[in-house]
């Protein structure tokens, strides 16, 4: 009996726990329409994330598009020429390599660097009753400390892997003609031909998606630290893994959509 | 440099390229092109699909848009066609519907005169319609009865044949057939011959004792004329026997 | 930055002008070195007029300081906490000082 009720009662708790999460998405959408939550501070905050998440990894950033990129590329390619399907060399590279992989890799290089940083942070500040002395001076933790952070994600992540498929494209016409002895313009005409525009707006608004979850898991998570330092490690960990949780599942939907 | 600028920069350099990828490919895929409707109409509107291709010379110049029904009961077919294919189209251009027995059914315009006026966008032209598979069945048709026939006929003269095997197997090898005929004759043949010998056998005694024997050669010769006769029937009716079937009995006199 | 902070935000003020306000305050106060400093590295006299500037930042506010004390636990004499009350009394209305009972005499006369 003993098992079933801890079964039971894991499951009402992940389900809650999900839920919790789905509303509070909710709630922090419905202010990210509102006019008054752009006030000075919170556009300060944005601005620093965005500088933090974007602008200073992207020399780095850079550099793994480049070399990983065209390194993927270079071997997708070889692969399709040894199997004799080099007319489907087009379609790998948009409908995988553009619109899957790359928001993919994305996300995990962004997940690895700031959704851990934002769940320390938040943990931190709730520990320090940060978090306390702000809303007694009565300001709004979801717009001073989370919509910053949400909106910088988004953001981000929409960029950054837009960022990654031109490198990704542009290191395309340098592999397509060494290895397939292809023109520019032979190449900029397959990647034409081969490009959905539904299936590159469904890529776009599935790296906000995955933005908004893997900034909003973090600090939901952060938040629930109590006042004892040795919390954070807990609440940490825990929010990793609803990060990577919540990027599977993303990514699962999304394939679903695409069967359609 | 400030850390806003390089977030604005970033922001704003980033923001472009996406949208400018976005706009050349909307372009490339004629998402802004204008775009024109004609219509053309057909007496029946089975076939058309929504979405069918319009093709010109084996290139896609358009495709289906709608399919209506007016008053009259004639299908409308609105084909849209974007600018830059809008040259194709003339007033004297024809429209096919072809339905090829292997692929997707198209509208295939034909042109005859590339300098002909443009066609005019209210002008309703109507569909011809060339079935493969149903033209294949109106040719195929005819000669699938033939052969029908042609295997009933076979089928008749084979029964036919038969029947005739069996009874000439019957006129030939039954028991009051030919060939056991046959071995009778033979048989009475040679009996006959066997005759022959004694008789021959006589003769050389005759011819031994010449002057006694006159009579006896007269005897002998009148034995060796009908012996020589009946034969020559038998022979002769042997001959009818084997050429004629319907006479295959005879009696030996 | 975080005394900057509350104006910012409450009067959604443009950083720049915020931080000028807080930076004058903090010159009024002979402090204008910890401007940009962090709260570990403050002194407990520092930190006190920090606290005590970001509570003035609010708009017509009513300060209440509560056992002094527990900020600044090596306190010698009250007579810092009005002197830097008086350096920046145009700032807020009313300030209100809770204490025990038995520390009033080190209040001497107010």
């Amino acid at each position: 009996m003993s098992v079933l009720e801890n079964i039971g009662r894991l499951e009402i708790k992940m389900f809650k726990a999900f839920t919790d999460t789905i509303m509070f998405a909710f709630k922090v959408i419905f202010r990210m329409f509102q006019r008054r939550t752009y006030s000075s501070a919170m556009r300060m905050v944005l601005l620093n994330q965005i500088y933090f998440t974007s602008v200073q990894i992207l020399p780095l950033f850079f550099i793994v598009s480049i070399i990983l990129g065209s390194l993927l590329v270079g071997i997708v390619f070889q692969l399709l020429k040894q199997l004799g399907l080099t007319d489907f060399f087009g379609n790998v590279l948009m409908g995988l390599i553009v619109t899957e992989l790359s928001p993919f890799l994305t996300v995990l290089l962004i997940t690895l660097r700031s959704s851990a940083a934002i769940n320390t942070e938040m943990a931190v500040m709730k520990v320090n009753r940060e978090i306390k002395t702000l809303e007694i001076f009565r300001i709004d933790i979801i717009d001073y400390l989370i919509l910053p952070r949400i909106i910088n994600g988004v953001i981000s992540l929409v960029l950054l892997s837009s960022l990654f498929s031109i490198l990704l494209l542009t290191s395309g016409i340098l592999f397509s003609r060494l290895i397939f002895g292809m023109s520019i313009d032979v190449y900029s005409n397959i990647i034409l031909n081969s490009a959905n525009l539904s299936d590159i707006v469904i890529s776009l608004i599935k790296c906000a998606i995955f933005g908004f979850f893997i900034t909003l898991i973090p600090i939901r998570f952060g938040l629930k630290a109590s006042q004892e330092l040795t919390s954070i490690p807990i609440v940490v960990s825990g929010g990793m893994v609803g990060v990577f949780t919540a990027i599977i599942i993303i990514e699962v939907l999304s394939l679903i959509t695409k069967l359609f | 440099m400030s850390r806003e600028f390089k977030v604005g920069l970033f922001i704003v350099c980033t923001t472009i390229a996406v949208l400018l990828a976005l706009l050349y490919l909307s372009s490339e895929k004629g998402f802004f092109a204008n775009v024109y409707t004609f219509t053309l109409s057909s007496k029946s509107g089975d076939g058309f699909t929504d979405g069918m291709p319009v093709v010109f010379s084996g290139f896609k110049i358009g495709q289906v848009s709608e399919l209506e029904l007016n008053e009259k009961g004639l299908v409308l077919i609105k084909i849209k066609i974007p600018q830059r294919h809008m040259k194709w189209i003339k007033a004297d251009s024809t429209f096919i519907l072809y339905r090829p027995l292997i692929g997707a059914a198209r509208i295939v315009v034909t042109t005859n005169n590339l300098d002909s006026a443009p066609m005019p966008p209210r002008k309703i032209a109507d569909v011809e319609i060339v079935n493969d598979i149903n033209d294949l069945i109106k040719i195929v048709q005819p000669l699938i009865e033939k052969i029908t026939q042609i295997a009933e006929n076979l089928e008749r003269i084979s029964k036919k044949v038969d029947k005739m095997a069996d009874k000439t197997d019957e006129q030939l090898y039954g028991k009051e057939g030919t060939l056991p005929q046959v071995n009778k004759i033979l048989k009475n043949i040679i009996n006959k011959l066997e005759k022959l010998d004694t008789t021959v056998d006589n003769i050389n005694k005759i011819s031994k004792d010449t002057s006694e024997g006159t009579k006896d050669f007269r005897m002998l010769r009148s034995d060796i004329d009908d012996a020589v006769n009946a034969m020559d029937k038998v022979v002769i009716k042997l001959d009818e026997l084997i050429s004629s079937k319907k006479n295959p009995e005879f009696e030996v006199p | 930055m975080n005394i900057a902070l509350i104006k910012q935000y409450h009067e959604n003020m443009p950083r720049h002008k915020a931080e000028q306000i807080v930076l004058y305050a903090l010159q009024r106060l002979g402090l204008l070195s910890i401007a940009y400093k962090r709260n570990p590295s403050l002194t407990n006299e520092e930190r006190f007029c920090v606290m005590l500037l970001r509570a003035v930042m609010v708009r017509d506010a009513i300060v209440i300081i509560d056992r002094p004390l527990n900020i600044i636990p090596n306190l010698k004499g009250y007579d810092f906490i009005f002197q830097t009350l008086k350096k920046i009394e145009d700032f807020f209305i009313t300030c209100h000082i809770y204490d025990y009972k038995w520390m009033a005499e080190k209040y001497g006369e107010i």
